[in-house]
């Protein structure tokens, strides 16, 4: 066993006092929840605070925070967060209040709805992009079971 | 009323000076009071619950996080204002609590800040300062909604009041901490994959906070809690808000 309760104590007496502790372990404490690479998370997932995905969830992802699904990993069900940067795969619905980062390793199978979005080159998309702030006159929303379509629609004038 | 529980291993010469301050520093305040002395198989609870009907109203833990954890997780629910005297190494929980070692902790108590802290509460008892569980093959549910499994063995800390220090490996020099928050347990979980023919290799860890958790096996596993070692096939962990009423210094981090 590489570490132990005794031993943990032992490496902060020794080795570093808290003052002295690396970027990245202060990077770390401020994430509130990482989702490991070889664990798998299945059921509904939902967190108060940011969340870091480098596994797999199968289940919705619910958080309040910053989302960050990292290259290799992949969420199989919907997400809903107040922002996002997504490398890795998802295949469900998106919906992020504010902004959303689609990096260049992403592949996301599913509608994306966001107030802010930004795509880098190289990115896979299938589904329908959704942009809250662009007001659509008369318009006619027809719904099937798979999918919703906009049959007949006016911009406004001040949009044109 | 103040009583003193002091560790067994504070009758070593080496800490004789640093005890010696600290009485005469208590004894300048106003606060001294009934010395008791710990041995291995004292339970902290009786003996507290005794002191209570004599007129305490204040216990004080003298020692290190060990004995914090022996003492707390026996007595959580005894109704008297606790005081923390952090002496010698090994004192993780006095940082979280803002109470310096050695006999400045002596002006934090002489304070009075008091503050509730939360408790873990595991199967039929409490536990302060950490749980481990040992590489097991093990199953976990989150409050009741989300399960989390691995491949192979997993290990698991929850920090309640200590923080957890780990490394990447024993050769790696940069070191992690786990800050336990206020309102939240914290479960520190490290999955093992197979490495060659009998050896085993730590994979990155995931870190979830949750006020709720139950760790499931088919077969039992070790669980250590505030040094206590048991089996279990199931554990249940809770947290329970409030429970100790603490004098805490203002540098606290909660």
């Amino acid at each position: 066993m590489i570490f132990n309760k005794s031993k943990a104590q032992n490496l902060q007496s020794e080795e570093a006092p808290l003052e002295e502790m690396n970027i990245e372990s202060v990077s770390e404490d401020t994430v509130e929840t990482i989702v490991g690479p070889s664990v798998n998370v299945e059921g509904d997932f939902a967190s108060e605070g940011n969340i870091i995905v480098k596994g797999t969830v199968s289940g919705s992802v619910h958080t309040s925070r910053h989302l960050v699904v990292e290259s290799g990993a992949r969420i199989m069900a919907n997400v809903r967060a107040q922002s996002a940067q997504i490398a890795g795969e998802v295949k469900g619905n998106m919906k992020i209040k504010e902004s959303l980062e689609i990096l260049s390793t992403a592949r996301i199978i599913g509608d994306v709805e966001a107030k802010v979005l930004a795509v880098e080159a190289g990115a896979l998309i299938f589904g329908k992009i959704t942009m809250p702030g662009l007001e659509v006159e008369g318009k006619t929303m027809r719904s099937n079971k798979q999918n919703k379509r906009v049959d007949d629609f006016t911009v406004s004038p001040e949009l044109q | 009323m103040y009583v003193y529980i002091y560790d067994n291993f504070l009758r070593q010469r080496k800490f004789e000076s640093a005890i010696k301050a600290m009485e005469i520093r208590l004894t300048d305040y106003g606060i001294a009071g009934k010395i008791l002395r710990l041995h291995n198989y004292t339970d902290a609870k009786p003996v507290i619950d005794d002191e209570i009907k004599r007129g305490a109203k204040t216990v004080v833990i003298v020692g290190n996080d060990q004995t914090f954890g022996h003492i707390l997780s026996r007595s959580a629910t005894c109704d008297c204002v606790f005081g923390f005297l952090p002496i010698g190494p090994n004192n993780t929980i006095a940082q979280v609590l803002g109470i310096p070692v050695g006999d400045a902790a002596c002006d934090v108590l002489s304070r009075r800040r008091k503050e509730l802290l939360d408790v873990g509460w595991m199967n039929n008892r409490y536990f302060v300062s950490q749980l481990h569980v040992p590489p097991s093959k093990i199953e976990v549910t989150y409050d009741e909604r989300f399960k989390v499994s691995a491949n192979d063995k997993m290990e698991i800390v929850v920090c309640n009041l200590q923080p957890f220090y780990w490394k990447n490996d024993k050769k790696s020099t940069e070191q992690y901490v786990v800050h336990p928050q206020d309102g939240k347990l914290e479960a520190f979980l490290r999955p093992l994959t197979k490495k060659g023919w009998w050896g085993y290799k730590y994979e990155d860890p995931s870190v979830f906070p949750f006020e709720e958790m139950e760790i499931n096996a088919i077969e039992p596993f070790v669980v250590e809690a505030d040094g206590k070692i048991t089996k279990e096939i199931k554990v249940k962990i809770k947290l329970a808000h409030g429970k100790i009423n603490m004098v805490v210094g203002r540098d606290r981090k909660f």
